[in-house]
């Protein structure tokens, strides 16, 4: 196991290098200049010139990268290219918001998606499994940008329940506030996830119940919920932690959208105003900030298989 | 490790479909239309929430040039002086005087100006501000603005309250360079190497009515009242910024009462009109809108007079501004190519009016009958892609062949603005100047970066020279006068429409027009805003 994850943490470092270098050159293969964002047509073609001089975008492509490389080696990940301030402070700042959104609605998704994908896959074709994938199915087809906005207009507009946007009331600080502003953008996100994971575990469900210990314990005279709640649960959540290892990436990328029609001031948006200004640096350090992560969930992901099911630390 | 890949190359992926959506950024400052006195008498207290789409860039007037920071300096920042349709309104600065030989601008600024922590405000300022603009390594974009015939203004300090400007040639122009500039605090960055990079510029210190509180990234932005504003302590106790960046989400959040403030788009001024709680204002942006025809285009045929006259006579601008603007009240018919807020514009110009006929006729006399053309539109923008089909069915009848060549929007402003591009025929644009029609040079003059049309004639350069230079006011508004009928009769643009900015306001809140509407910034005094 001790070897496992020490070379998973080598490989680790050599796709970050990797990744690092895909991103950089997909960047800077896009259509756009970071100049400008900055440039009035009051400026001479010598100022913008000078600009692109102090910025080091004058410099050939390859050099600007191990430009950056060095900067993200001294700790600080290079300064943004539009607002001139540190990239990792910035990632910092917005980081809470999106981890502690991503999170809720990932573990809000798992909880609603275990008994309903289960209870579906146990009563195969029955009016239960019916409603659950009508339910994903719509869930999984629905633009959820729509959605939000759909909730918005009733939540908000209509009942005066919730706030339609931002994390806070402005000027106030209080947890109670910040989760009033968080239910609809958790809720919208959680539906998302929740339709991928409800048919993970419905099919993992039905394939389970065709093993040979399920109809042993029938043999036994177990009932159908015992079988189901303390058997095949664990094995059907072998899957569900492949999809968290996976959605570990998500979890500081943040969702483009949800955090858009929300305003909700997380890395998403900060990465959709990034992309907007090519401000390469803060695209290449969210980029490199979610890779780490989702490698590490994945790495995680299989340390837990491990513990789960023994079968698979001999094979590997 | 093949589930490891896939998850990198989907990032990989988002990164670029994301880069597909890139978007431009408005620039420069101007003008706007009168105002008038109310009857009510202002409270004090309440806060205002003004909803903006992105995050401010920078709030340092020395580098803003999005409409966010903008909009937020000119709460946060005291301007020297401003001007609305010819009138000048001082602020920090008490009089500005040109000398006899209108080389010299004496500049006296009010007495007891101090800065939010309670520093004084001086002259010492004024001169480090204009200073750190002329510094090459400090990357200020009002730097070529004080930049005449290749050597800079010069700034320097009489007194305390008195600077005295020194031009290197006679500039009439010269106080629409000044009006862009807000001093910045001397003791607050004397000491930064790099002061675009300074951390200091995340805790502002202004002069404004309104100094800064809190900045929450991706949330808002709040200023609260400055009790010793010179021009009198401001009625609102806050100023929030408030940061919604998707137009659908925000303008819910408007109708529930969570902004007070916001821009509206023609197309949603009657929802929210219906929810009876704003008044929708609008006002003349400064702003011309008009199609480019590129005479650098590799046909040849736009360079020629009679090919772009026969294209302006297959057009209809009423037609053209109900395609793009949805109604006549969001948009005035433009013929000259200077806006209306500025210095001697004249819109009795020549103009070629639709006639379908005459259209067939020059195009068949200067055998371009029966020719293709390519017009450019950034994807995505509603405007510019119902100009675009407009154009293509009108051009039609007159047996022209319009290809729409719709692409993303940073390839867009990159072809825009490249000086050689020549495989387009025509596209959309639309700029704002500010009031002092020695700006447009750049956009009409031979040889100019920004002069996105290819133009050249001898004469509109002679005429712009002599117009940077002319001291005297009437000859010098013969001289534009002259240029404005000249760059209209060459058919060089076609102009559609000086176009307006929709705002929508609570109506709690008074002293609008004491406030000002302008473009941009929304309110030029914020200080004179009330809740009622």
């Amino acid at each position: 196991m001790k070897r496992l994850i020490v070379r998973r943490l080598l490989q680790t470092v050599l796709l970050l290098f990797f990744v690092s270098i895909v991103c950089f050159i997909l960047v800077k293969a896009a259509p756009g200049d970071p100049v400008r964002s900055f440039v009035t047509p009051n400026m001479h073609a010598a100022d913008i010139e000078r600009i692109r001089h102090n910025l080091g975008l004058d410099k050939p492509a390859y050099i600007q990268y191990f430009i950056w490389l060095k900067e993200c080696l001294t700790g600080n990940f290079g300064y943004s290219l539009v607002n001139h301030q540190p990239v990792l402070g910035q990632i910092l700042d917005r980081l809470p918001a999106t981890a502690g959104l991503m999170a809720s609605a990932i573990a809000l998704a798992v909880i609603l998606a275990i008994p309903m994908g289960m209870v579906a896959g146990a009563n195969r074709s029955r009016w239960v499994d019916k409603l659950v994938n009508m339910i994903a199915y719509i869930g999984i087809s629905l633009p959820l940008f729509w959605l939000a906005i759909l909730l918005v207009y009733f939540f908000s507009i209509q009942m005066h329940w919730l706030p339609s946007m931002g994390m806070r009331t402005i000027g106030k600080s209080s947890a109670l506030d910040v989760i009033k502003h968080g239910i609809l953008p958790c809720s919208v996100l959680a539906i998302g996830f929740l339709t991928v994971y409800v048919r993970y575990i419905r099919s993992s469900t039905i394939s389970q119940l065709k093993e040979d210990y399920v109809q042993i314990q029938y043999a036994f005279g177990s009932t159908k919920r015992n079988i189901l709640f303390r058997h095949v649960m664990k094995h059907v959540m072998l899957p569900v932690i492949t999809l968290l290892g996976m959605s570990m990436g998500d979890l500081v990328a943040g969702a483009i959208v949800t955090e858009t029609v929300f305003s909700w001031p997380g890395i998403g948006s900060l990465g959709m105003t990034a992309v907007r200004g090519m401000d390469y640096p803060v695209i290449m350090g969210i980029t490199l900030f979610s890779s780490v992560l989702l490698i590490l969930g994945n790495l995680l992901a299989d340390i837990l298989y491990g513990i789960v099911d023994p079968r698979i630390k001999t094979t590997r | 490790m093949r589930k490891y890949f896939s998850g990198v190359i989907i990032l990989a992926l988002l990164t670029m479909l994301v880069s597909a959506c890139g978007g431009t950024t408005d620039n420069s400052a101007s003008s706007s239309d009168g105002s008038q006195t109310s009857s009510e008498q202002p409270k004090d207290g309440g806060s205002l929430i003004i909803g903006v789409a992105a995050d401010p860039v920078i709030l340092n007037p020395n580098y803003a040039g999005d409409r966010v920071s903008l909009t937020i300096d000119q709460a946060l920042y005291a301007p020297l002086f401003q001007v609305n349709n010819g009138k000048k309104t001082f602020y920090l600065a008490d009089s500005l005087e040109p000398s006899a030989d209108n080389l010299t601008y004496t500049l006296k600024l009010k007495s007891g100006l101090t800065w939010h922590d309670g520093e004084k405000l001086t002259a010492d300022d004024v001169v480090f501000t204009i200073d750190k603009i002329l510094d090459e390594k400090q990357n200020s974009m009002l730097r070529g603005n004080f930049i005449i015939g290749g050597k800079p203004i010069k700034a320097v300090k009489v007194d305390d309250t008195t600077v005295e400007f020194k031009l290197p040639q006679v500039s009439p122009a010269f106080e629409a360079t000044l009006v862009q500039v807000t001093p910045i605090p001397k003791h607050i960055f004397e000491n930064e190497a790099d002061i675009e990079k300074s951390p200091k510029n995340n805790t502002p210190v202004g002069s404004g009515p309104f100094k800064f509180k809190e900045y929450k990234t991706g949330e808002y932005v709040t200023l609260e009242r400055f009790d010793n504003y010179f021009g009198g302590k401001p009625h609102l106790d806050s100023i929030t910024y408030r940061i919604s960046k998707d137009a659908n989400a925000s303008n819910l959040a408007l109708q529930n009462g969570e902004i007070n403030v916001k821009y509206v788009d023609p197309q949603d001024v009657a929802t929210i009109e219906a929810n009876g709680n704003f008044e929708m204002k609008n006002y003349s942006e400064g702003r011309l809108s008009y199609l480019i025809f590129n005479q650098k285009s590799d046909t040849g045929l736009m360079a020629k007079k009679e090919v772009r006259e026969a294209l302006s006579y297959a057009l209809n601008r009423e037609e053209l501004i109900q395609v793009a603007y949805t109604s006549a009240d969001y948009a005035d018919p433009a013929k000259s190519f200077e806006t209306p807020d500025g210095l001697y514009h004249d819109n009795n110009v020549t103009t070629y009016d639709n006639d379908v006929t005459k259209a067939k006729e020059l195009l068949q006399s200067s055998g371009a009958a029966g020719m293709k053309l390519r017009f450019m539109v950034s994807g995505g923008n509603k405007a510019q892609e119902a100009i675009s089909l407009y154009v293509q069915q009108k051009l039609k009848e007159v047996g022209v062949n319009v290809e729409i060549q719709s692409m993303d929007a940073s390839a867009y402003s990159n072809k825009f603005t490249d000086p050689n591009a020549a495989d387009y025929e025509m596209t959309v644009g639309g700029y704002i100047m500010g009031f002092d029609p020695d700006a447009y040079s750049i956009l009409y003059a031979s040889g100019s970066d920004s002069n996105y049309s290819h133009y050249s004639n001898k004469e509109v350069d002679e005429l712009f020279a002599q117009g940077a230079g002319e001291a005297d006011d009437a000859k010098r508004g013969e001289i534009y006068k002259k240029l404005q009928e000249k760059i209209a009769s060459d058919a060089v643009i076609y102009p559609i429409a000086y176009t307006k900015t929709i705002v929508a306001v609570d109506k709690k809140f008074g002293g609008l027009d004491e406030a000002v509407l302008k473009p941009v910034v929304i309110f030029e005094d914020p200080s004179k805003l009330y809740q009622k």
